[in-house]
């Protein structure tokens, strides 16, 4: 979501931004009395802001849209808005939201046709070129940022990139999208590489390897700009040499996690069957039913599988996928080379 | 929620910034818990929530959650354990989806 604080409406109070993962973009108003209650950012007709797909909150699904579809541009999937940033695109002197695919590498941008105090956003996006060709954030995009990287006065656009979340391909990347442009119109310039997308297959955790969220300061003072980094590691540890004992008991365990999943699959088949040819909301309503009488017993079990996998964990390290914020200290002053590879 | 000075400062000291040359990452620590632990999809930006002119991190994640994880006065990316960050209402504010 990466929430952007600036000020949304030129009232002098910072706002929160963020692109979720409802498809749409929202805003925190800052008040007098602290942070507001969230809310859709709206178009000019009163419509949602979306690419695509977005979770209908009236049917409770998830659903596809093209009514927003730039025009002439036909996406090659659909698109999923789950980051947004406020920021004058076209130098009118009041900010446009700029937002980020989720499915494709895509930027796509909603114009304030209104003032910024009064925001009345197009019904349609438009496509953001860097280098004359529209945005391609390898790996997918999972979040946009801006940062004035180069300390030209200008702010650049910065994509955090998703990369295979569960797989072993190829991992997420930084990347930096400089403004080449103007303050009267932004114009980014060919993509910088700030962070190498993750080749993943690491022992330890290393680095975020995907879902990169990046954000900019200058956090040790030393005039250059450090980046902070939030996502997911993945590595595999080395599997130790197990004695004979442990080996036995690596059997034992595997078996009683089988019996465990077993269990629970019977579970669902069941509450499937139950609630098989009835219609939509009576279907919930068993369904919720069953799962509140069986709430204690699924805890039971949920506890009983996750001590079997913590003995076993040691002895047969599996995959680890794991959330931290990492810290990148930008050694640019310490004599470094100071042009982006 | 003014707007802070200290964004001033940043604007500062990227006129300074060129160079992507970074020193090998550290997970950064909020008081004795990895930051973004156990959080789906954390996304952190710093900012000055608290005014004290410290830079603090702001972390959202994707069920829409957002906590704070404040910045202690002079030990550069030192930071408190993590908060809730709290609406006017008294409440975690709460981008939630669906």
């Amino acid at each position: 979501m990466s929430p952007q604080f600036v000020d949304f409406d030129a009232d002098g109070r910072l706002d929160i931004v963020a692109g979720i993962f409802d498809g749409s973009p929202h805003l925190v108003r800052g008040t007098e009395k602290g942070w507001g209650a969230p809310e859709q950012i709206l178009d000019r007709d009163g419509q949602r802001i979306v690419f695509n797909k977005f979770w209908n909150f009236d049917t409770k699904k998830w659903d596809e849209t093209k009514r927003c579809d730039p025009d002439g541009h036909t996406p090659s999937q659909g698109g999923l808005l789950t980051s947004a940033v406020a920021f004058d695109v076209d130098g009118d002197g009041d900010l446009d939201l700029v937002c980020g695919d989720h499915y494709t590498g895509a930027v796509l941008a909603r114009i304030n046709e209104g003032t910024a105090k009064a925001p009345r956003f197009a019904a349609k996006n438009t496509v953001v070129h860097a280098a004359g060709k529209p945005i391609d954030v390898p790996g997918t995009v999972a979040t946009v940022r801006l940062v004035d990287w180069n300390g030209d006065g200008l702010q650049d656009l910065v994509c955090g990139g998703m990369g295979d979340p569960y797989g072993t391909s190829t991992g997420g990347g930084v990347f930096l999208f400089p403004n080449v442009g103007t303050k009267a119109k932004a114009e980014f310039g060919a993509m910088v590489t700030l962070l190498e997308a993750s080749a993943k297959g690491m022992a330890t955790a290393t680095r975020p390897d995907v879902g990169l969220h990046p954000d900019f300061a200058d956090v040790d003072g030393d005039g250059d700009l450090d980046m902070v980094v939030g996502g997911y590691s993945l590595w595999s540890p080395p599997t130790p040499v197990l004695t004979a004992a442990q080996e036995q008991r690596v059997k034992e365990l595997k078996a009683e996690l089988d019996k465990a999943s077993a269990r629970l699959q019977t579970f669902y088949r069941s509450l499937d069957e139950q609630v098989k040819g009835l219609a939509e909301e009576a279907a919930d309503a068993k369904r919720s039913e069953l799962l509140t009488a069986k709430k204690d017993d699924l805890q039971a079990w949920s506890k009983q599988r996750q001590e079997l996998q913590k003995e076993l964990d040691p002895m047969i390290p599996g995959q680890k996928r794991e959330s931290f914020v990492w810290l990148y200290e930008n050694r640019a002053a310490a004599g470094k080379p100071a042009t982006p590879r | 929620m003014r707007l802070p000075v200290l964004s001033m400062l940043v604007c500062a000291a990227s006129a300074a910034a060129q160079s992507p040359d970074f020193a090998p990452p550290v997970r950064l620590m909020a008081g004795d818990k990895f930051l973004g632990g156990g959080r789906m999809y954390p996304s952190p930006v710093w900012h000055d929530l608290n005014g004290d002119g410290v830079l603090d991190v702001v972390v959202g994640d994707l069920p829409g959650r957002l906590t704070v994880a404040y910045g202690a006065r002079g030990a550069a990316t030192t930071y408190g354990p993590d908060e809730k960050v709290l609406g006017a209402d008294g409440k975690q504010v709460d981008l939630h989806n669906w």
